[in-house]
């Protein structure tokens, strides 16, 4: 069908099909393949409404950010073109470039460990819990996938302030000097943060390692057994291997999540203290809607488009690659 | 698979104390909720008086039932239109394998790694300049169209496996692309419709970011943006806010342990298609 | 930011009363300060080509004072959420005039920021609307040249200086040129303590000087109590810099302050005495005055701790009244910020609560009166007191109506009454450009709670923001 599709060009397609159109309504059979041509025409035509608002509401949004990136521009009065500046900004500013930065730390939190512990996790379940516990524990561990991620914010930010649970469990276990506002102290805000990104995402990772996982073949962990191989050994040649598409997966959702990450820094932290936990997204919303310098929060914009393309296509062909 | 009971044991204490550490933010804002309004608990204690009346109150505080009434809304706007023309354009592109599918199906899935920031400051000027800014067709629009990679690379996935003897029997009884479309492939597209379905009320109920934006009433938005602003006027009463950020998630928690099962596949399978 | 949120409403509820672009003066009608701030000078030719072109009132030109006529009138405005004074104002207007009804739509401070423009450009231009900054609004034409009004009504007899804020000359510097706003009351900042945790201190009087106040703060750690609350979170903004420009007033003089703020050619903030100011805002850091969890400390979170009665003194300004008059009621006392030498002079920051009128309005004419009512209404000016907390301003010859009695609020009018006789109103310095608070002050301040950062370095840090802003 492809290649029946590919004879048939898409201009001649359409030039042709009025005299198609009239020909087939009398024709009171037709063989399949003369509705190809037409089939063309109506084809585009199913695909014109998701294209229209797909190309108004996201690709044309993206041209004008790559377009308001080379002005400077207050978002009131008229604009100035300024070339790359607003990028030598972007990459030569310490506040601007440090949320960047701030974006790869936050991956460590939000991809590196949920993946690595959702591995653990989901082999746990896959080996001890396959029943009922396994059950439960896959629809508790992925309820704070639902919720909305400001309410997770919200949350958090209670539970890690200063007189919040996390530092009363502390001082009860005779922590209580390292006690602080986790949220607010220069060194632990960003973590904590990232702590907020861990529990959201390690259940959506076990649980879909966990359904990569009864894929696998039994057969290999049986034989894998015979040779006497241990957990790890098991755990590394077998379970991972077989799960690099999913791992893949994992990584790409999460990394996504760590790069682009507003509501949770939003609402917990505001990109604070002093932007020990301003990411690309916070800056960008600053910028634009807060400082009306629309030019250059386009640029950091583009520039925190291109890096997710950057880090994410190289792990999907990895990811791909392996699978296949 | 026979496991040693030794590790079995361990297993099941990580797993439980990982459900722990999930559940209990959770609980803590449950129990806090019910102390008397105005007061600051601290940590995870049960209140001697609980006060369910908190609930009501933030519901009325809140304006709950006008944020109800306007995510409904603007769920319905959003997923009954997504639902359609990402069905056509999935059927187009992997049924029909019109000239330029695979351009197009790059196209779409180009869109799914673009982070809403991307593109929202034009987003913002656009809706001010079509004038739809601060109503709720701000929130929907650009969703509807946010909402098309992801959507229309679902539903392709679903067509591209269907088997091409169903179409060629249909076109051979006389049967239009569109009779085609909705009388066979649609009925027979059910389950994916509806995980999409799902998927997609969820994400737009959950959306942040443009309701932030794009919508200044917080009586014009999601829930999650309206949650924001609730947090905002309600900030210094800590059971109120709590009492009303549970009412405000428990639309979805609802939602889940309902679909559970469609909403996990359907965003695990969702990822990994993607 | 372009909607109600945490962030911005956090932030909102106090940049909303020091947030405009403003120099102040408190005009205390029943002290009369004479000439708080030299009256501007508006007489350059640039000046005058600035106003509207029939700007220049003829004699005549009153012949028919604008008012609201009798036909029924619908005034298109735009409050602030969260603060009752401008829908207590409109109703008894109401009352007053009742073919005059309100169309009122409200957001929060921080977001009237970005809608403002929008709001003054679009096809309803509000005849009425909170201004959260005036100059680029200006620049464009959106806001409508009062300076007809002023003379039509005679506002040009209220004390100069009351005006002189909402002032903006041709070259984009406030505080000169044409009238574009009206402040409907006008705010005073101090600080604020617990009297009963302030007895155990043994504080009969408010300090005298500065080092009469550390000494209280010195005492009150030394009892156990935390000596002041204040919010330096990010999303409300950099509390600290209150106590900051307080002690840059007690320990130098205003009009360089003044000048920072307003971008006068050259000016810098970082001077010695500043330089002095900042290391004592350091030294209380590190004292453990403040809050340990300050960073994390939202403006509201502050508040609610403060009334629960944690922090012996808080800075903040008087739109904060009603709520300590509730929460400590008969408990919380107000005093200006000493100066650095006892006698010397008091100065604290003010600003007014800032309305204006769009250029396209509909009931331009109507609003104008309206403004004219709110300043000169017994019942207006009594509404601005009770609820609004702050001095109505207005002409001179009109009493500042009383307040409820044992409330905080007659402190701090009698307050604003000592700063005007001191020629003392300073602006804000988060004021001075529209990002040093959130890019420069705010982190910076962060950074010093955080140990991060020295008195001289958070200076130099905010002052090469400033440049880097004005240069961009």
């Amino acid at each position: 069908m492809t290649n029946a599709a590919g004879e048939a060009g898409p201009s001649p397609a359409i030039a042709r099909s009025p005299t198609r159109d009239s020909r087939r309504r009398t024709a009171r059979r037709i063989v399949w393949t003369q509705g190809i041509r037409r089939s063309t025409l109506v084809g585009w035509l199913f695909v014109t409404p998701a294209l229209v608002m797909y190309g108004l509401f996201v690709l044309q949004p993206l041209v004008l950010t790559v377009q308001y990136s080379l002005y400077r521009w207050d978002g009131v009065g008229p604009a100035t073109w300024v070339g790359l500046s607003n990028y030598v900004a972007v990459l030569t500013e310490p506040k601007l470039l440090e949320t960047l930065f701030n974006a790869f730390r936050l991956v460590l939190f939000f991809s590196l460990i949920p993946v690595t512990l959702g591995l653990v996790t989901a082999s746990v379940i896959h080996r001890v819990a396959r029943g009922r516990i396994g059950a439960l524990s896959r629809t508790v561990l992925f309820l704070p996938q639902v919720i909305p991620l400001v309410a997770a914010g919200i949350i958090w930010g209670r539970l890690l302030s200063l007189p919040g649970l996390i530092n009363q469990g502390l001082t009860a276990i005779g922590l209580g000097e390292i006690t602080r506002a986790w949220l607010g102290d220069f060194d632990t805000a960003l973590p904590a943060v990232g702590i907020i990104g861990i529990w959201v995402l390690l259940g959506f990772c076990t649980v879909l390692l966990l359904t990569g996982m009864t894929k696998i073949d039994a057969a290999l962990y049986e034989s894998a057994r015979l040779d006497g191989a241990g957990w790890f050994q098991e755990f590394r040649a077998i379970t991972i291997s077989s799960l690099r598409y999913e791992i893949g997966v994992c990584i790409t959702v999460t990394v996504i999540a760590a790069l682009a990450a507003f509501d949770i820094v939003y609402v917990s932290t505001g990109g604070g203290p002093g932007g020990a936990t301003a990411v690309p997204g916070i800056q960008i919303y600053i910028l634009a809607f807060l400082e009306r310098q629309v030019g250059l929060a386009s640029a950091l914009a583009v520039v925190l488009v291109i890096l997710v393309l950057l880090v994410i296509l190289p792990i999907q062909r990895l990811a791909r690659e392996d699978a296949q | 698979m026979r496991v040693a009971r030794r590790e079995a044991y361990a297993g099941w204490a990580l797993l439980v104390a990982l459900m722990a550490v999930t559940i209990l933010p959770f609980v803590s804002i449950f129990t806090t909720a019910l102390y008397p309004s105005g007061s600051a608990p601290v940590g995870l204690s049960w209140p001697a008086d609980p006060q369910w009346g908190n609930f009501l109150e933030a519901f009325k505080v809140a304006n709950m039932s006008a944020l109800l009434f306007s995510s409904v809304l603007i769920v319905l706007a959003v997923v009954p239109v997504s639902l359609v023309i990402s069905t056509m354009a999935g059927f187009a592109i992997g049924l029909l394998r019109i000239p330029g599918s695979r351009v197009l199906l790059l196209l779409f899935i180009f869109g799914l790694t673009l982070p809403f920031e991307g593109i929202i400051t034009p987003l913002y000027f656009l809706a001010r300049q079509i004038g739809i800014l601060n109503t709720r067709l701000a929130i929907v629009l650009p969703l509807i169209g946010l909402f098309m990679p992801f959507a229309v690379f679902w539903m392709r996935a679903h067509f591209v496996n269907m088997p091409k003897e169903i179409s060629e029997a249909a076109r051979v009884d006389g049967a239009s692309t569109w009779d085609l479309f909705w009388r066979i492939h649609v009925p027979l597209a059910r389950p994916p419709i509806a995980s999409l379905a799902i998927l997609m009320s969820v994400w737009a109920w959950n959306q942040f970011l443009l309701a932030l934006v794009l919508v200044e009433d917080p009586t014009q938005r999601t829930m999650a943006g309206a949650l924001g602003a609730f947090q905002g006027h309600y900030a210094t009463d800590i059971p109120l806010l709590c009492a009303g950020t549970i009412l405000i998630l428990l639309p979805t928690l609802v939602v889940f342990i309902l679909f559970q099962r469609q909403v996990i596949s359907a965003l695990l399978q969702g990822s990994v298609k993607g | 930011m372009a909607s109600t949120d945490f962030v911005r409403t956090a932030a909102a509820s106090w940049r909303a009363r020091l947030g405009t672009a403003a120099v102040v003066a408190i005009l205390a009608g029943a002290c009369a300060a004479p000439g708080a701030v030299p009256a501007s000078p508006t007489s350059g030719a640039s000046v005058a080509a600035a106003s509207a072109t029939a700007a220049a009132p003829s004699g005549s030109a009153a012949a028919t004072t604008p008012s609201c006529g009798t036909d029924p009138v619908t005034m298109n405005a735009y409050f602030e959420t969260g603060f009752d004074l401008p829908f207590k104002l409109s109703e008894e207007f109401t009352k007053q005039f009742p073919n005059v009804t309100w169309d009122i739509k409200q957001d929060q401070f921080t977001n009237l920021m970005s809608s403002t423009p929008r709001l003054l450009s679009g096809a309803n231009p509000p005849d009425l609307i909170r201004l959260p900054s005036m100059v680029s609004l200006v620049k464009d034409g959106l806001l409508k040249n009062l300076d007809d009004y002023a003379a039509a009504f005679g506002w040009d007899k209220f004390p100069p200086a009351q005006l002189a804020q909402n002032r903006v000359a041709t070259d984009g510097t406030r505080g000169s040129g044409s009238l574009y706003a009206m402040g409907l009351n006008y705010s005073l900042t101090g600080v604020f303590y617990n009297k009963k945790l302030a007895q155990q201190l043994g504080m009969t009087q408010p300090p005298a000087t500065v080092t009469e106040f550390e000494g209280l703060l010195a005492k009150a750690k030394a009892a156990n109590l935390l000596p002041i609350m204040q919010w330096n979170a990010t999303a409300s903004g950099g509390g600290l810099a209150f106590p900051l420009q307080n002690l840059m007033a007690a320990y130098g003089p205003t009009d360089p302050i003044n000048d920072w703020i307003f971008q006068k050619a050259g000016a810098t903030i970082d001077t010695p005495t500043n330089l002095t100011a900042a290391q004592h805002l350091q030294q209380w850091v590190e004292a453990g005055d403040f809050p340990k969890d300050a960073n994390a400390i939202e403006y509201t979170d502050a508040n609610a701790r403060f009334g629960k009665g944690e922090g012996v003194f808080m800075f903040n300004g008087d739109w904060q009244n009603a709520v300590y008059d509730k929460d400590l009621a008969g408990n919380v006392g107000f005093f200006v910020f000493p100066p650095g030498e006892a006698g010397g002079k008091l100065a604290a920051m003010s600003a007014p609560l800032t309305y204006g009128i769009a250029t396209k309005a509909k009931n331009a004419d109507c609003a104008a009166f309206f403004f004219n009512w709110v300043a000169t209404n017994d019942k207006a000016r009594q509404i601005d007191v009770t609820v609004g907390g702050s001095n109505p301003g207005g002409p001179t010859d009109l009493a500042v109506p009383p307040a409820a009695a044992g409330s905080v609020t007659n402190e701090t009018l009698a307050a604003g009454g000592n700063v005007a006789k001191d020629n003392g109103a300073m602006d804000f310095i988060a004021n001075a450009t529209g990002s040093i608070f959130a890019q420069g002050w705010t982190p910076e301040l962060q950074k010093m709670v955080g140990g991060k950062q020295d008195a001289a370095g958070l200076l130099k840090a905010v002052q090469a923001e400033y440049e880097k802003e004005l240069n961009r």
